[in-house]
């Protein structure tokens, strides 16, 4: 019988310090075949500090993918100690990921917040390598600071293929920046969307995917055509040990991505 | 759960016999040492589901027990699933702790508790196994019995969990008392092979004797609820002022409700480094939703508050039927018996069904 909980040994093969606090770690599995789509996620973590729930960030070739990790919790500031040629533990791949076949041959939009970019970056990867399958693409990006957006070259790059906009909530007096300031909500005029044939990905703080999908709503989106990543504690990431339980739902196993649709008006959500 | 290789499967003809009681109790005893026994034994004035070495333990009269059978004998409150060593390399080896497979027979479970193990499996043996209640599962003989009597705060009539078992497959026998002997409802394969109960078909005098039992037990409830519309209704009334009175006037967030509760679930996942630092024990052990940091994320908690926590237990049990397609509540009545001030789920829906706000 296979045990759900047995961890897989992953080496660390480059880190990237992206902010001061979020790093991008390359990782390798040296065993298996490992085959995650974007949007699901990784139990992570080291024996004797514990697993935390995190995101792929990239698209996965050969074994080799990233995880972008903000070090705010017990586990994800043990893994801002570790160096290049360490090992991690992970299981997975776990969870829903972003509906992409459906998403063929339509318009997509992306509203990202903070480290909320991070399970948005596989999308934006499969999109640029399969590029005539998709309509126009638009990613909105906000982040607190100019030094708090990740990717920053990245989107330079990725400006050539998908619209990109980008905003803080201020600028301090000593940095320079020159993309938008505001919420990301001010920036959904600007982006010129065709609502009866665009699907909006959304992640980032569950009170800024609240105000956006209601700006969506309010610029005639549907709620079947709204898709959100939700973030919750999980311990299992296999639907048991009811942490993550949103509703009748386990964020784990039927999210972390869903339809706005499906986990509206909860209780305790902000939905 | 049948056709998962579980207690209780379909291809087997049941049969219904009537025991002498002392002819059950030997058949019980002839079962060990090949089978640990566990039933109910009288301990302080209460019952509690221990392991028996003989059948003259079993206190087979008990009302209810503070905790139920499935929660001690077939879902671990603690066990360990990994264990972390340090060879010379500093590299970690990872060793998978297995439960060690142990046959078992549980004697005299009640409707409700029996149930409540159903309910158990649809979390464990879903779409992703559990491994270590699968193998405690598979190896547990569950011989249900009907309830006698009604305790203070049963409710199972009112969520068609009892008083008598109506489920079918998912155990192995089921007994009703019928004072001098046993009519034992032999529901599966390993129950016929295993505990030997050869008597005389059970006819129509029996059955009617027990549907008049059942019918009887029926009429004794003092707690009643009444589960029309409740799910649509509580969903309705999230701001209802129920849960913050309740909550702020009374819950202590003890957490002895999710304890005692025979389907509550919930776990979590720690780790313990031994004392020479070389060895590092993963464990899972019970969780319980009323506490303040069970739903707790980077910047935010989304049940920071006692009100929303006592409202998740209560929405869980009575409200969230889509998550299995069945009611969690078995209706036993343990996190009524066991708060300490007095908090009963079935009077918050009562008052929201008299009170609501839509």
């Amino acid at each position: 019988m296979k045990n759900p909980f047995l961890p897989l040994k992953a080496v660390i093969t480059n880190i990237k310090v992206e902010t001061t606090d979020v790093r991008t770690y390359s990782l390798f599995l040296r065993d298996g075949e490992y085959k995650p789509k974007p949007g699901q996620f990784n139990m992570v973590g080291y024996p004797g500090v514990g697993e935390a729930p995190l995101s792929l960030s990239s698209l996965v070739y050969e074994n080799r993918f990233q995880h972008t990790i903000k070090a705010v919790g017990r586990v994800t500031k043990f893994i801002e100690r570790l160096k290049e040629g360490d090992e991690i533990f992970l299981r997975g791949p776990y969870g829903s990921s972003w509906p992409l076949k459906i998403a063929i041959g339509q318009d997509i939009l992306l509203i990202a917040g903070g480290v909320g970019i991070a399970p948005m970056r596989p999308v934006i990867q499969e999109i640029l390598s399969k590029r005539d399958s998709f309509g126009n693409s638009t990613l909105i990006y906000g982040a607190k600071r100019p030094d708090n957006i990740l990717f920053k070259d990245e989107c330079e790059v990725w400006q050539k293929d998908i619209t990109v906009f980008l905003t803080v909530d201020k600028v301090p007096s000593h940095m320079t920046w020159t993309y938008n300031v505001g919420l990301v909500t001010e920036l959904l005029d600007k982006a010129a969307l065709h609502v009866e044939k665009t699907l909006a990905f959304l992640c980032g703080p569950e009170i800024m995917l609240h105000f956006v999908s209601r700006g969506l709503f309010l610029r005639g989106f549907l709620p079947s055509r709204v898709y959100v990543s939700l973030e919750r504690r999980m311990k299992c990431g296999i639907g048991q040990c009811g942490h993550c339980q949103h509703g009748s739902k386990f964020v784990c196993k039927d999210g972390p991505v869903f339809l706005y649709k499906d986990v509206s008006r909860f209780p305790d959500g902000l939905l | 759960m049948s056709g998962s290789g579980m207690t209780g499967d379909h291809g087997f003809q049941e049969s219904n016999v009537l025991i002498s009681k002392d002819f059950f109790f030997n058949s019980i005893d002839s079962l060990r040492p090949e089978y640990r026994v566990f039933g109910p034994v009288r301990e302080n004035n209460q019952a509690v589901f221990k392991e028996i070495s003989s059948s003259a333990d079993l206190f087979m009269d008990y009302s209810t027990t503070m905790l139920s059978p499935g929660k001690l004998f077939i879902y671990k409150p603690k066990e360990d699933i990994l264990t972390f060593r340090k060879d010379d390399t500093l590299s970690l080896s990872i060793e998978e702790v297995m439960p060690e497979i142990e046959k078992q027979v549980i004697v005299g479970i009640h409707p409700c508790d029996i149930n409540a193990i159903l309910y158990l499996d649809r979390t464990f043996l879903g779409d992703i196994i559990g491994p270590y209640y699968k193998a405690r599962r598979e190896n547990s003989i569950l011989i249900g019995l009907n309830c006698m009597q009604v305790s203070e705060n049963c409710f199972c009539s009112s969520v068609g969990t009892g008083p008598h078992l109506h489920a079918q497959t998912g155990f192995d026998i089921v007994l009703t008392d019928l004072g001098e002997d046993y009519l034992a409802e032999i529901k599966s394969k390993e129950g016929f092979e295993v505990v030997h109960l050869k008597g005389k078909e059970a006819g129509t005098n029996e059955w009617s004797l027990k549907s008049e039992k059942e019918k009887a037990l029926l009429k004794s409830f003092n707690k009643i609820i009444d589960m029309r519309g409740l799910e649509g209704l509580l969903m309705k009334n999230l701001n209802h002022p129920v849960w913050a009175t309740t909550a702020d006037e009374r819950c202590l967030s003890c957490s002895n409700c999710v304890m005692v509760c025979p389907t509550c679930f919930c776990y979590n996942i720690g780790d313990e480094m031994s004392m020479d630092l070389i060895e590092i024990r993963r464990f899972r052990q019970l969780d319980a939703c009323q506490e303040l940091r069970f739903a707790e994320v980077h910047g935010a908690n989304f049940r920071s508050t006692r009100a929303s926590r006592l409202r998740q237990f209560v929405m869980h049990n009575l409200n969230y039927t889509s998550q299995y397609g069945v009611t969690k509540t078995v209706g036993c009545g343990r996190c009524i018996t066991w708060c300490p001030t007095k908090i009963d789920l079935t009077e918050m829906a009562k008052e929201v069904q008299r009170s609501h706000i839509y």
